[in-house]
């Protein structure tokens, strides 16, 4: 008890002399802030990215694509396949006693970034009958829904951020002339970024003859086994079969994984520039106590509270640069749109990040500080105060 | 000249914060190397597109382009030489070990002499039908010297015999180029042509093709667009320029990210050189008032002060860019295979970028220590008042 006292008081006597160094302590603030700050703009971007693509869609939805589908838009199931996928066991039912699943025909649409006029391309998918029914989040909110069998798109709302030729009333160039854009829609996921169509118009005039993938509503957690089991037992089909927010996690993981190498690299580097900095300021401020220090050690303080408490002003320092940090790239990115090629998505700073972010402050502190703390405790009373 | 004991003895004094300093001095220049070593590469890449080639695709689909397309093309007017493209994609042993074979023709050298490979390298891929070129990296990666076989599955591309195993024989290991930061595989398109079904024969992915007057390549893309704008197969045509200028690697802003990346590295360390400086020669009051009071003038001192701050800066930045060169080189490992971010370039122009910057970090740290010099009442410093 007498040590927590200790501790509690060295430190605060700490705390209430930190302004007479102010500015060397305002290195590791300075540091932290820096760090922190970049450190978590650039996840902000790879985890909403992240974020939105394990979203993509309903988690209740399974998804057949051609066997060995790696990129969603390559695979291609041909229109007879697609209907025995479709009445394969284990699909929900909808009310008239129809399954919901629904062919998607996805192709890529030339268009230009709004930024900087680079060439890119916007997904294009398409909804049969079930289509709606299978995306929940789906609504529209501005003009009105495509009208099936017509040269008619519909676009989701943030597209217009990013790609320049999607806004309602524009024209899209397909082959088979000008498709206008008739409504905007939203589901708050990557979909907000992409044009969508009629499957059985969309098919002829891409003069397609496959399908890209099946989406269907599963009935049950248990059902799935059941799907899967009918078409992967059927060779004749070739398709891999998954749930949808498996599928969504295996496609996004090597860029997640991609993204966070450089991310977490570059915020590594910048953490051991903030902490051989930290390492310095708290050394600094150890040899400027050092009258003091001896001060308390005569007074009967042990060496143990006097490193404690420079380790826990280290500390206090670092974690406010984080908090600084965090905050400023909070301001700036939370809840911003960003964009990757044409898919859009929302920049998250989740409260988990922050917490990262804190994580790191303090263990950028307890490495910097251990070093000066040890010096501190070991000083005897006499060379403290010889120390100028 | 004489100047220099009296550097190195206020550097020696405290041994630790010089060198603590220069660590994290060194640190932020890795950094800052990295960074704008990336955004050379980026600018290298698109200073070394070729005006007068053009790449034309598929428009709306991967489905394959009629090679029929690539022999129109050919007959244009104002196209010179056109070249005919396959990527074959596969994976070696385990699906996670993605690569791309550039299946070429006979044309591709003379549309991509910048490819890497020799003349023999060339003649090599197709006197042989199964025959690759590996460059460097890849030949590494995968453990490969020439004479060995690499086997490439292919779940995307059956052979006739319904297969979608394909083997390869390695004929030649080239230099790797700034355009593949992961290396590349050339094989021979006849080959790949003819292993496939006959449904299959004669797609391709591009015709690349190179015009005469590279003024003219823009105009001559529209032309080929516009020829199969109502075909079976519209096309998609684009300069190599515009594609390297506005290439964000997968749609990222890189320029943005490194420049801010690197701001923020080159602020901590302002910061700290800023904070070493000012408390040194706070410390030094009483000695930096016997050198005024022996005769050094104004500016002597502030030399002093600049060279002090701008030693530990511009040894860390050395320090720090050699370190970055050699990340530089091992990169590339840490990446998921395939995946790969273009090599940082430390050309001069980068090191020297760096060093000035260097200097430009110390003269700015030792600005308010030095004006505090100038102003300095000598008496009050000596008596330890000030």
């Amino acid at each position: 008890m007498t040590m927590l006292r200790q501790i509690v008081i060295v430190s605060l006597l700490n705390f209430r002399n930190l302004r007479q160094r102010l500015w060397q302590s305002l290195v590791i603030v300075a540091g932290m802030t820096c760090v922190i700050g970049v450190l978590l703009s650039m996840l902000s971007m790879t985890e909403g990215m992240h974020q939105a693509q394990l979203n993509y869609g309903d988690p209740r939805n399974a998804i057949v694509v051609s066997r060995g589908t790696i990129f969603e838009i390559n695979s291609a199931i041909p229109r007879d396949k697609a209907r025995i996928i479709m009445s394969a066991p284990g699909i929900a039912r909808a009310q008239d006693g129809s399954p919901i699943a629904d062919p998607v025909v996805m192709v890529g649409v030339p268009t230009r970034m709004k930024k900087n006029g680079g060439r890119t391309w916007i997904t294009l998918r398409s909804f049969g009958e079930k289509g709606p029914m299978l995306q929940p989040k789906f609504h529209m909110v501005a003009g009105r829904m495509f009208r099936p069998g017509t040269h008619e798109l519909i676009v989701g709302n943030l597209a217009r951020f990013q790609v320049v030729g999607v806004a309602v009333g524009d024209k899209v160039s397909l082959p088979d002339g000008e498709w206008p854009i008739v409504g905007a829609f939203a589901t708050g996921d990557m979909m907000d970024g992409q044009l969508v169509g009629d499957t059985e118009t969309l098919m002829p005039s891409l003069r397609r003859k496959a399908y890209t993938t099946i989406q269907a509503r599963i009935a049950s957690p248990a059902a799935f086994a059941t799907f899967r089991g009918a078409l992967t037992s059927n060779p004749a089909l070739a398709v891999d079969v998954m749930r949808l927010p498996d599928w969504n996690a295996k496609s996004s993981a090597d860029f997640a994984k991609f993204m966070r190498v450089i991310v977490y690299g570059v915020g590594v580097i910048l953490a051991v520039g903030a902490l051989f900095a930290c390492f310095n300021t708290m050394y600094a401020a150890v040899e400027s106590r050092s009258r003091e220090i001896a001060t308390l050690r005569a007074l009967g303080y042990g060496g143990f509270a006097v490193a404690v408490s420079v380790v826990l002003e280290a500390a206090l320092l670092s974690v406010t640069g984080a908090l600084i940090g965090a905050s400023i790239a909070w301001a700036l990115y939370d809840g911003a749109l960003s964009g990757l090629g044409s898919d859009v998505f929302t920049l998250t700073i989740s409260p988990p990040m922050i917490g990262t972010a804190i994580l790191w402050a303090i263990a950028v502190a307890v490495l910097g500080g251990i070093a000066p703390s040890i010096r501190a405790a070991r000083w005897t009373v006499s060379e403290a105060l010889r120390v100028r | 000249m004489k100047y220099i004991p009296l550097v190195w003895a206020a550097l020696r004094r405290k041994p630790v914060r010089s060198a603590l300093t220069f660590l994290s001095v060194t640190v932020a220049f890795t950094l800052f190397g990295l960074m704008i070593g990336l955004n050379a590469t980026i600018e290298l890449v698109a200073q070394r597109a070729h005006a007068d080639r053009v790449w034309t695709f598929l428009r709306f689909d991967n489905s394959g382009l009629p090679i029929a397309v690539a022999k129109r093309i050919a007959t244009m007017p104002g196209v010179k030489d056109s070249t005919v493209m396959i990527y074959f994609p596969g994976y070696v042993g385990d699906p996670k070990n993605r690569v791309f074979v550039i299946m070429a023709d006979r044309e591709y050298e003379r549309v991509y002499p910048d490819q890497g490979l020799t003349q023999e390298q060339w003649q090599a891929v197709h006197k042989e039908r199964d025959a690759i070129v590996m460059s460097q990296k890849q030949a590494a990666l995968w453990h490969k010297k020439i004479g060995d076989n690499l086997t490439i599955i292919s779940p995307e591309t059956t052979r006739a015999d319904g297969t979608k195993t394909w083997t390869f024989k390695v004929v030649g290991i080239s230099e790797d180029i700034t355009q593949a930061p992961a290396g590349f595989i050339i094989g021979n398109y006849d080959y790949y042509d003819k292993s496939r079904p006959l449904t299959e024969q004669g797609k391709i992915n591009e015709v690349d093709f190179l015009v005469r007057d590279p003024a003219q390549a823009v105009s001559v893309g529209q032309q080929v667009d516009r020829l199969f704008a109502n075909s079976a197969s519209p096309t998609l045509s684009d300069t190599e320029v515009s594609a390297m200028s506005t290439n964000n690697f997968g749609g990222m802003d890189v320029k943005a990210i490194t420049r801010d990346v690197s701001l923020a590295g080159l602020l901590m360390m302002l910061f700290l050189t800023a904070t070493v400086i000012a408390q040194s020669v706070r410390e030094r009051r009483a000695e930096f008032a016997t050198l005024k009071t022996i005769g050094f003038s104004d500016s002597a001192l502030m030399a002093l002060v600049v060279v002090e701050a701008a030693l530990p800066c511009l040894v860390g930045a050395i320090s720090g860019m050699a370190m970055a060169a050699w990340l530089a080189q091992h990169l590339q490992a840490l990446m998921p295979p395939n995946f790969g971010l273009p090599a940082p370039t430390m050309s001069a122009s980068v090191i020297v970028w760096a060093l000035a910057s260097a200097c430009a970090v110390a003269l700015a740290s030792t600005a308010l220590p030095v004006l505090r010099l100038r102003r300095m009442d000598i008496a009050a410093a000596l008596s330890g008042r000030a």
